[in-house]
């Protein structure tokens, strides 16, 4: 059976199968072999169109693999945005600094004081002297956990830099474990005014600005600057 | 210079990395933690939690980070939190002076090394110029 034996066109379809195989390399995974003829070379060709099948679907699948990574990335990234941004907006709130009375400002203090908290702290804090012209002001730090030398470093140019702006700070809230363990630190807070807690603190301060005299707290009073 | 080594039977706890600010804190309270299950109180946890704030501290601003391990084990048959310090940084030239209250290379105050020293049961130090430094505290029961 000679004819069985013979190929057809076949540099032609030899040339097809070249130009399929590169255009599947390329990118264009649809494309076939294509022939009406049926011989010795028809199997190569179905063989070739197979294995053009199964790179296709492993491609898709790599392809849409990688596209759900990079959806997860995204969205990982978006988080951590928004994370971030809620860190920064947490430090903002977490050091508000308000007025309680006349002519005496509080700043509550909450969780761990990094160099960067600290010093939206006490811009904070020294911004509401200069507005306010509010003469006392009360760092309460009940809420810290830990006070290390930083932190003891931080506190004490906030105080110095108040003090230079004419108010006088109060540091409350120092728990029994941290005043000890200040002591065995070897930090010298004595240039710090302290009050074991924020009630002595605001207790101290309506005494020494003449808001309560004989446990009595005067209504009349007129604020220090306004003389 | 003295050598620190560690020892076979102590239990590593933990591992943690110190590269920036956070990890300062994030590290911090994992000793607190491990501090309150070996059932220290609130002044020996607050005690060993400044210690360590100092040394992470100093190897953040110093040696731009370093590793931190925490281990358990047994110290004068007494069971011990130990906590190591190793950077890779410039190393301590004058140990002495380092450990003096009040020294400060930089804009500090100069008590972490020494403050650190009197919070623990135990220190340890070991320094190599050029090579890094590697601190280590212990705090018991
Ligand atoms: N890991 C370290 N690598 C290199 N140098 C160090 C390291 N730790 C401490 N030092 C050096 O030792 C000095 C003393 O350290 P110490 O912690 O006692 O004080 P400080 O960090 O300067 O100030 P403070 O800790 O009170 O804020 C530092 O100024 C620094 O020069
Ligand atoms: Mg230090």
């Amino acid at each position: 059976m000679e004819a069985n034996t013979e190929i057809k066109n076949a540099k032609a379809r030899i040339e097809h199968i070249e130009d399929v195989l590169s255009s599947v390399a390329a990118g264009e995974l649809e494309l076939r072999i294509e022939s009406d003829i049926e011989d010795d070379l028809t199997g190569v060709e179905q063989a070739i169109n197979l294995l053009i099948d199964d790179l296709t679907h492993e491609l898709k699948k790599s392809l849409k693999m990688k596209q759900e990574m990079e959806e997860k990335l995204h969205k990982i990234q978006d988080q951590q945005k928004t994370i971030l941004q809620q860190q920064e907006d947490l430090m903002e709130l977490s050091s508000p600094v308000s007025k309680v009375w006349d002519n005496i400002l509080i700043l509550p203090v909450i969780g761990t004081l990094d160099s960067q908290r600290t010093q939206i702290m006490m811009e904070n804090l020294l911004q509401k002297i200069v507005t306010t012209g509010c003469t006392t002001a009360i760092l309460d730090i009940t809420g810290v956990p830990t006070v290390d030398t930083q932190v003891a470093n931080h506190l004490l140019k906030t105080v110095t830099a108040a003090r230079l702006l004419g108010a006088e700070c109060i540091v409350s809230g120092i728990s029994p474990a941290i005043a000890q363990t200040i002591v065995h630190l070897g930090i010298n807070l004595s240039q710090i005014l302290t009050k074991a807690t924020l009630q002595d603190a605001m207790i101290y301060s309506m005494k020494k600005n003449e808001q309560l005299v004989d446990g009595k707290v005067k209504t009349n009073y007129v604020d220090l600057d306004d003389n | 210079m003295l050598e620190i080594v560690s020892d076979k039977s102590w239990e590593l706890l933990e591992k943690c990395p110190i590269l920036n600010e956070y990890d300062i804190v994030k590290a911090r309270q994992i000793v607190r933690e491990f501090a309150k299950k070996e059932g220290m109180g609130i002044v020996d946890q607050t005690r060993i939690t400044t210690a360590v704030s100092e040394l992470f501290r100093n190897m953040f601003s110093y040696a731009s980070g370093g590793e931190v391990l925490i281990e358990k084990g047994i110290i004068e048959e007494k069971p011990t939190l130990i906590i190591t310090c190793i950077d890779k940084g410039p190393g301590i030239d004058n140990i002495e002076l380092a450990m003096t209250d009040g020294y400060t290379s930089g804009g500090g105050m100069g008590y972490g090394l020494p403050g650190a020293k009197r919070l623990v049961d135990r220190f340890e130090i070991s320094s190599e110029l050029n090579k890094g430094t590697t601190v280590r505290v212990m705090k018991w029961k």
